[in-house]
């Protein structure tokens, strides 16, 4: 029985408003919403705030579009196929986005607190590092910490009171929106099987006040309920289901299907300016939907890209995308 | 007749990777970025450190990839693993401060060890923005040692870096800024620090005391004195032991046959 969270891709992009702030599943390349980003830039959404554990490609389509004005992680790039966000790059030396540094443990630990209903989480990560410049807190320099939605603070030293441990780093919870995820398999009440690493899914999900999961398929519920501890994600985390198969290439989606790594060392290659950016765009995204980008990319290219069932990646497909 | 190869045999990659390799000890728990490291980390799985455990960023936990993944996200990570799971427990793992080494990479380094990997030039107005921190400030905060892989340049090798992303042993010490050595800073979080640098001309280790960088052993070409030009600070090259052991003939048929045959990360050297 459907209780009504299934909608569509457009929907889906519908969802999210000029100037929301937004964070997907996945790690670098791999499980990113692909055809949601897609479909955003389509819609020519603008003013988003990304608030992202890591980055990766779906940061560099975003960015190039012109669709985000803060950039709140730690990493991006395109793992081997592109080794730094060249539009995120160029949109800073064009001072055309906000970004604010953390540290890779301190996101996850910010989504983690955001995720259990904590107003910050406590680390001991990157002392005597530039991340706690107080110059760099660039949220505040652009006078953004209103204390709402984005923190009063980037960051604040304190001491440990209980054992005496010394210096502790408080960073505020990752209060975020929406989160976007793309999965292999989501029940019809949402409730979620991730294979393979499930990266920071689990407390991107529970830490968004709108979780949207796009899967590769849509299953019965009871299906899943018949093995609940294989479970990622609880039915009622997740607000909208949409079902969208290779949703995530070019990225990568474990037992599925592997990296594009010819598609992103093509984009990195070719998206270095404005112009290039905006040519790929046109051929890639502009004037498509899901189903005729996958016949422009045609079915010799996704059966190559496939997984085997039994190794979970593709054999076929050379590493190194050449 | 030696095991050693001959300089036609192994190319500038191979010898970093051996290099690499003879950093990690057996039985310990090491935590690999994607790329160069993760081909040493195989190599020392494959040669002298059997049993020790390999961490994905990514969540695998005790990984024993059967071939080199593309990256940590990659599934072939996982295969073999003790458990798939997630960030949450790669990082509070590390903090909990199970891992014993660390494998980095960086755009620039100073004489203490702290390294760039987020911008070059003002931070504020950037010449360029790189990649950004990623884990790197992480794991070398959490591990007891960290080993970085370097392109030696001398714009590379810096008096001072444009930012600091990841702790050396001297570090900033904010509000104000100046430098500490970062015992002072972590308190019982100390663990330790950058143990080597591995560059393409040398490998660099530091006087955990003072906190400076010194040069322990140079590769075959190239000599102290000239790695010495090589560096914008003055390195110490008083305490230089000789030059760096050179790859095996074993470890470049692991290199080249088992780890990375479609040369991913590591080209083929020469070749009949």
């Amino acid at each position: 029985m459907s209780n009504g969270k299934r909608i569509t891709l457009q929907q889906a992009a519908e969802i999210i408003k000029d100037g929301s702030s937004l964070t997907f599943s996945g790690f670098t390349i791999w499980r990113r919403p692909m055809a949601i980003i897609f479909e955003l830039i389509r819609q020519h959404r603008k003013n988003l705030h990304l608030i992202e554990v890591n980055g990766g490609s779906q940061t560099e389509f975003l960015v190039g579009a012109g669709c985000v004005d803060i950039w709140e992680s730690c990493w991006v790039g395109h793992e081997l196929y592109g080794k730094y966000g060249a539009n995120l790059s160029r949109k800073v030396a064009e001072k055309k986005i906000i970004v604010e540094d953390y540290s890779h443990a301190e996101m996850l630990f910010r989504f983690t607190a955001a995720a259990s209903g904590s107003p910050y989480a406590i680390t001991q990560t990157s002392l005597g590092t530039d991340i706690h410049n107080p110059e760099y807190d660039m949220l505040g320099r652009a006078g953004l910490r209103d204390g709402k939605r984005i923190a009063k603070l980037k960051y604040q030293f304190t001491e440990d009171p209980f054992y005496g441990a010394g210096s502790q780093v408080l960073v505020p919870a990752a209060k975020v929106d929406i989160a976007v995820l793309c999965v292999q398999q989501v029940g019809e009440e949402g409730t979620v099987r991730v294979n393979g690493q499930y990266y920071s899914d689990p407390e991107v999900a529970r830490a968004a006040d709108i979780t949207i999961v796009m899967a590769e398929e849509i299953v019965p519920e009871e299906y899943l309920r018949r093995n609940a501890d294989q479970n990622t994600i609880a039915s009622f985390e997740v607000d909208h289901i949409v079902e969208c198969p290779f949703g995530a290439h070019p990225t990568g989606m474990f037992g599925r299907y592997d990296v594009d790594g010819a598609f992103l060392k093509n984009f990195y290659a070719t998206t270095r300016t404005q112009e290039g950016y905006d040519a790929f765009a046109k051929e890639w995204i502009h004037g498509l939907d899901h189903i005729s980008y996958l016949e422009k990319l045609g079915w010799p290219r996704m059966l190559k890209l496939r997984a085997n069932t039994a190794m979970n990646y593709s054999p076929r497909e050379k590493k190194g995308g050449n | 007749m030696s095991n050693y190869a001959s300089p036609e045999e192994y190319g500038l990659a191979d010898l970093l990777c051996c290099a690499a390799a003879h950093e990690v000890k057996d039985n310990e728990v090491v935590f690999a970025g994607t790329g160069l490291p993760m081909v040493a980390i195989m190599l020392a799985q494959q040669t002298h450190a059997p049993n020790l455990k390999l961490i994905f960023e990514a969540g695998t936990l005790d990984g024993r990839p059967p071939e080199i993944p593309t990256s940590v996200g990659d599934a072939r990570c996982e295969m073999g693993a003790s458990r798939a799971s997630g960030l949450y427990d790669a990082f509070s793992i590390a903090q909990r401060g199970y891992v014993d080494m660390g494998f980095l990479g960086g755009a620039e380094v100073d004489q203490y060890g702290n390294v760039n990997t987020t911008c070059i030039g003002d931070y504020l107005d950037p010449e360029l923005r790189l990649t950004g921190s990623g884990g790197n400030p992480d794991i070398n905060s959490f591990a007891k040692r960290t080993v970085f892989i370097m392109v030696h340049e001398k714009r590379r090798f810096v008096e001072n870096v444009s930012y600091i992303t990841s702790p050396g042993w001297r570090v900033k010490k904010w509000p104000g800024g100046e430098f500490v050595h970062r015992r002072e800073l972590y308190g019982a979080a100390y663990r330790g620090g950058p143990s080597a640098i591995i560059s393409t001309l040398g490998v660099f280790r530091f006087d955990e005391q003072d906190g400076h960088m010194y040069l322990d052993t140079y590769h075959s070409g190239s000599t102290p004195d000239e790695i010495k030009t090589q560096c914008q600070f003055d390195l110490d090259i008083s305490r230089v032991k000789g030059a760096t052991e050179l790859p095996t003939k074993e470890e470049l048929r692991l290199i080249h046959e088992l780890l990375d045959p479609d040369e991913i990360f590591i080209p083929k050297t020469k070749k009949s």
